[in-house]
């Protein structure tokens, strides 16, 4: 009788301190790992930049043999710019003759770990992008499809129960099914955990003056309650029969909060008060503008910001420079002003970027004005990429592999945004993800 | 005797024939009804959903440009609950708007109501929601034809066709 009692009072023991429980965010358990940092800002450096204009800082020499070398990067990378033919600055006399002032005084490179050959085997946007944000290659998917696999919004939600309004996934358009990819079809994430996506330049452009800017402002108690009470009734009978539809998560006040955080864009750009970088003559330039205005509001655990302006190198090679040279001032730009005018996340603040591909070893044959030859994406070259990082406990000043020897994949960026938030062990324990290592476990 | 005869014959059968009662047939008149959740399983687009609310509050047709305009403004917020009530919310600062006023809406509440779920759901309104609708309206003397309309489109079921 004893025996019998001890063995069910073991049991039930046990059972208390090995089955789960789900807290109201919907994670099991707690996340195993400390956290390098509180913030993770990963800037998808995308539309396909050629490792030859970047990393190897080799300008107009590889790709219109006119010899003139140098780095168009300099918030980034360590390097002199070039001294002829300078076509991706500001326009003085001559379109683009006026490079953009450097922003830091230390490159990324010398503060951070540069990872300057790294393998990307998909090279289209939507699937390059869909794999930085679910660490999976998804080679049987097409545009106009959410990923099938979760993505690291998903896996930081679920596994580390973080707000919807911790999560941004900020992109500079709706083109390319972006938008598509604030959360996966998974069966067992989705919706409930997807970021709260944002395409600015559209939001707060002309279609969002019209539309958006005049909206009324409702009485939270007097007017929007009562609105949102009928508002539930008429959801509850309807769920009683009907379909549910797709929802993120955001509480009532973190939706207040938006629509606040929007009205509050609108008339900071009436009053030209919107964070742009110095120079923000380019899409890419005002997302990153909009994107530090989230920053300040939100002080998000993950924000991915997603660029891509150089995607006009298909037909326009002195654009595509322009949009490198203002890609990198966008970044320089963020990284000064999370330091600089966010508090909560300066120092607390781990930033990641890469581009999504590269781009060809040969042109198109498409000249532009300058009669420099455009490049697409479809051959080996296209499978080069590059990663950087700086924030908190990561090396300074460590260059890792070269032209000859790749080190990492674009499926380690998934496992690394885990890692510097503690919740690395969680994710690999999904089963899902296409590596489980880190670009930490390959320094 | 023969006349008496005839006589007996006619009125056997007038008494046969005659007397014959009609039995009553009942019938069902016919009554257009559309039934509840009106079979509705298929998710509007957004350019549907945008286009069927212009028309729902403003009783003309969206011109394409602006309906491709609000659609992008709704696609670039992904929280689409958040995005459809800033629209929504900027759609009911305009002049042209047609909303019932609220001392129509308070003049009859019943009547009210009844237009508003066949105007916004194609369908009739059950007595559950009848009453909870009288009650609220009752208890809350504040709420507006304006409130009621943007609880109706922001609803999941005006999602939903």
């Amino acid at each position: 009788m004893k025996r019998r009692k001890f063995i069910k009072k073991s049991l039930l023991g046990g059972a208390a301190i090995t089955m789960p429980f789900v807290l109201p965010s919907g994670r099991l358990f707690a996340s195993s790992g400390n956290r390098m940092a509180d913030h993770v800002v990963f800037v998808a450096f995308a539309g396909g930049v050629r490792q030859q204009e970047s990393v190897l800082q080799r300008y107009l020499d590889d790709s219109q043999a006119y010899p003139s070398a140098g780095n168009i990067m300099y918030n980034i990378l360590d390097g002199a710019p070039p001294t002829d033919k300078i076509v991706y600055g500001t326009t003085n006399y001559v379109n683009g003759d006026t490079p953009i002032p450097k922003m830091l005084s230390q490159t990324l490179q010398q503060q951070g770990t540069f990872f300057k050959e790294v393998n990307a085997s998909v090279v289209g946007h939507y699937a390059g992008v869909n794999t930085l944000l679910t660490g999976n290659y998804m080679f049987t998917q097409g545009l106009r499809n959410k990923p099938l696999t979760p993505t690291i919004f998903e896996y930081l939600r679920r596994l580390t129960g973080e707000k919807a309004t911790k999560t941004w996934f900020i992109g500079n358009g709706i083109g390319n099914s972006i938008p598509l990819l604030d959360y996966s079809t998974h069966s067992d994430y989705g919706a409930q955990y997807g970021a709260n996506f944002l395409a600015p330049i559209v939001t707060f452009g002309n279609s969002g003056d019209k539309h958006l800017k005049n909206a009324k402002v409702y009485h939270p108690e007097e007017e929007l309650d009562p609105m949102y009470k009928m508002k539930y009734f008429l959801d509850n009978v309807w769920y009683s029969q009907g379909s549910a539809l797709p929802n993120i998560g955001n509480t009532e006040e973190e939706k207040l909060q938006i629509k606040q955080f929007v009205r509050d864009m609108f008339q900071k750009k009436d009053s030209g008060s919107i964070a742009f970088p110095p120079i923000s003559d380019s899409g890419d330039l005002q997302t990153i503008g909009y994107a530090c205005e989230v920053l300040k509001r939100f002080k998000p655990t993950l924000t991915v910001i997603y660029l891509s302006n150089v995607d006009g190198c298909h037909g326009n090679f002195s654009s595509y420079l322009r949009s490198l040279h203002r890609a990198d001032h966008g970044v320089g730009h963020l990284w000064d002003f999370i330091q600089n005018q966010v508090p909560e996340m300066s120092g607390n603040t781990t930033m990641i970027v890469a581009p999504e591909h590269g781009r060809n070893d040969d042109p198109n044959g498409i000249k532009d004005a300058n009669a420099f030859y455009g490049y697409d994406h479809s051959d080996s070259n296209s499978q080069r990429i590059f990663n950087m990082m700086v924030g908190p406990g990561i090396d300074s000043n460590l260059s890792i592999g070269n032209e000859n020897n790749k080190v990492g994949d674009i499926v380690n960026i998934a496992p690394t945004i885990a890692e510097i938030l503690g919740f690395k062990n969680d994710i690999v324990n999904t089963g899902l993800l296409a590596s489980n290592q880190s670009f930490f476990d390959l320094i | 005797m023969h006349i008496f005869r005839k006589f007996i014959f006619l009125i056997s059968f007038l008494l046969l024939f005659s007397c014959n009662k009609e039995e009553p047939v009942y019938q069902l008149n016919q009554i257009n009804s559309s039934s509840y959740n009106a079979n509705k399983n298929k998710l509007k687009s957004t350019m549907q959903y945008i286009s069927i609310l212009y028309a729902n509050l403003f009783q003309t047709a969206l011109s394409s440009n602006e309906l491709v305009e609000i659609t992008n403004c709704i696609e670039s917020i992904g929280d689409k609950e958040v995005a459809h009530e800033i629209v929504l919310s900027n759609f009911m600062n305009s002049q042209q708007v047609l909303i019932p006023s609220d001392s129509l809406m308070r003049s009859d509440l019943n009547h009210f109501i009844e237009e508003t779920y066949k105007r916004f759901y194609v369908r009739d309104i059950s007595e559950a929601e009848r009453k909870f609708f009288i009650d609220f309206f009752e208890s809350n003397p504040n709420v507006s034809s304006e409130m009621v309309y943007m609880a109706f489109a922001l609803s999941n079921e005006y999602q939903f066709y």
